[in-house]
């Protein structure tokens, strides 16, 4: 599995390594590829070489010692399911094939590995195309984002008014929530026409493993559609989990800022960030000096 | 974020036997303006897709990348953004390791 299968040439290798990866990024699953940037002094270590680490177990190319391939995979799987997501870190090879992560613990010889993770970007799902949802959708493909876009009422979700979407579905919004595929990698976003739409809407969506689900109001209407949907059976860690209110507080007021602020707590939530200003995190530069 | 598009160049580029350099930010420290994962693919005559800096020591990799174009060696480059430069005016910080493979040929 971890060796080039006879006969098999390492462009072969080399082609499918790409087209995994693609097909990761283009919504498969998901795939960790270690690389030797550096083999350092630990023998067997190819310069360059790859293995491509599959969620599912099982891999694809070898870096140059068995031992090491293993550790790598263990390596891959931990980054393929680590939240929030580490792109990209730099991962040393110790004498004997250990593995470390702290620049602080690595050593002169050491090998490095450059160890990435390859996925879809986040699916932004919108339900509720009025001026929230436009500004959501608009900013949400800035950032990446795939969007989807459901609405009851065809002259708010069409492809005139979001050209940015990958999907614009008009139809019932249970109906067309149940079709929609909900995973890890979802953020689902709850700004209807009413409270009623939004909690059908929420009632179809949460339990369903997204990464965020967030619904729009303030704290007392949104907290007696919660009750609500608590009181009906529905499970109390799902619909706690619920943000909402619902963004970071910016001082949002237009449904610009507004989408502004949902999307900062998404990206927050994606990146592992604090929320605060980068001010208080960081600390200020002592002046006359560049920050 | 990685670029599917870039992926659809480089599996393009190995089908029709041409050549690829890929650049990726393995490691940075301080605040550089790109984190690792970030990456660029070069073509042959010099042109390229993505970014990993824009001004802010791209011009040192995009040499050290056409090496790796006409002698396939992969290699690391080492771009340091914290030292004064004559006409930077420093608005990039930190040091990032940047890692350079010929990916298709």
């Amino acid at each position: 599995m971890s060796e080039p299968q006879a006969g098999e040439t390492s462009d072969d290798v080399r082609a499918r390594f790409v087209e995994e990866v693609e097909a990761a990024l283009g919504g498969g699953p998901a795939v960790a590829v270690a690389t030797v940037i550096d083999p350092g002094e630990q023998d067997g270590l190819q310069l360059g070489a790859k293995l491509l680490v599959r969620a599912a177990g099982g891999t694809l190319g070898a870096l140059g010692s068995p031992a090491i391939d293993e550790a790598a995979a263990e390596a891959g799987r931990a980054a393929l399911s680590a939240r929030p997501r580490i792109e990209a870190q730099t991962v040393y090879v110790r004498a004997g094939g250990e593995l470390v992560t702290r620049r602080s613990r690595a050593r002169a010889g050491d090998g490095r590995l450059m160890l990435e993770v390859f996925e879809a970007p986040g699916r932004l799902l919108i339900v509720g195309g009025g001026h929230i949802g436009l500004a959501l959708a608009t900013i949400g493909s800035t950032l990446g984002f795939q969007v989807t876009v459901i609405d009851d009422r065809e002259e708010f979700a069409n492809r005139e008014r979001f050209p940015m979407a990958s999907e614009v579905i008009a139809g019932e919004v249970d109906e067309e929530l149940g079709k929609v595929a909900i995973d890890g990698r979802t953020y689902a976003v709850m700004v209807s026409r009413g409270h009623q739409v939004d909690e059908l809407a929420l009632r179809h969506t949460i339990g369903r493993g997204a990464a965020y689900v967030g619904m729009i109001g303030s704290r007392r209407r949104t907290g007696t559609v919660i009750q609500h949907l608590i009181d009906e059976g529905l499970p109390r860690e799902d619909l706690e989990a619920v943000r909402t209110p619902i963004g970071l507080d910016i001082g949002a007021e237009t449904p610009e800022e507004i989408a502004l602020a949902i999307l900062a707590e998404m990206v927050m939530l994606q990146r592992g960030g604090s929320g605060s200003p980068m001010r208080e995190v960081k600390g200020r530069a002592p002046a006359g000096q560049d920050a | 974020m990685a670029d599917a598009e870039l992926f659809a160049e480089i599996r393009e580029a190995q089908g029709r036997g041409e050549r690829r350099v890929l650049a990726t930010v393995a490691d940075a420290r301080g605040s550089t303006p790109r984190s690792p994962g970030a990456q660029l693919l070069l073509r042959p005559d010099g042109s390229f897709r993505g970014t990993i800096g824009g001004g802010c020591g791209e011009a040192e990799v995009w040499q050290e990348a056409m090496e790796t174009m006409a002698d396939g060696q992969p290699r690391i480059v080492t771009v340091d953004l914290t030292e004064d430069v004559e006409g930077d005016d420093k608005i990039c910080g930190g040091v990032m390791d940047v890692f350079i493979e010929r990916i298709a040929d």
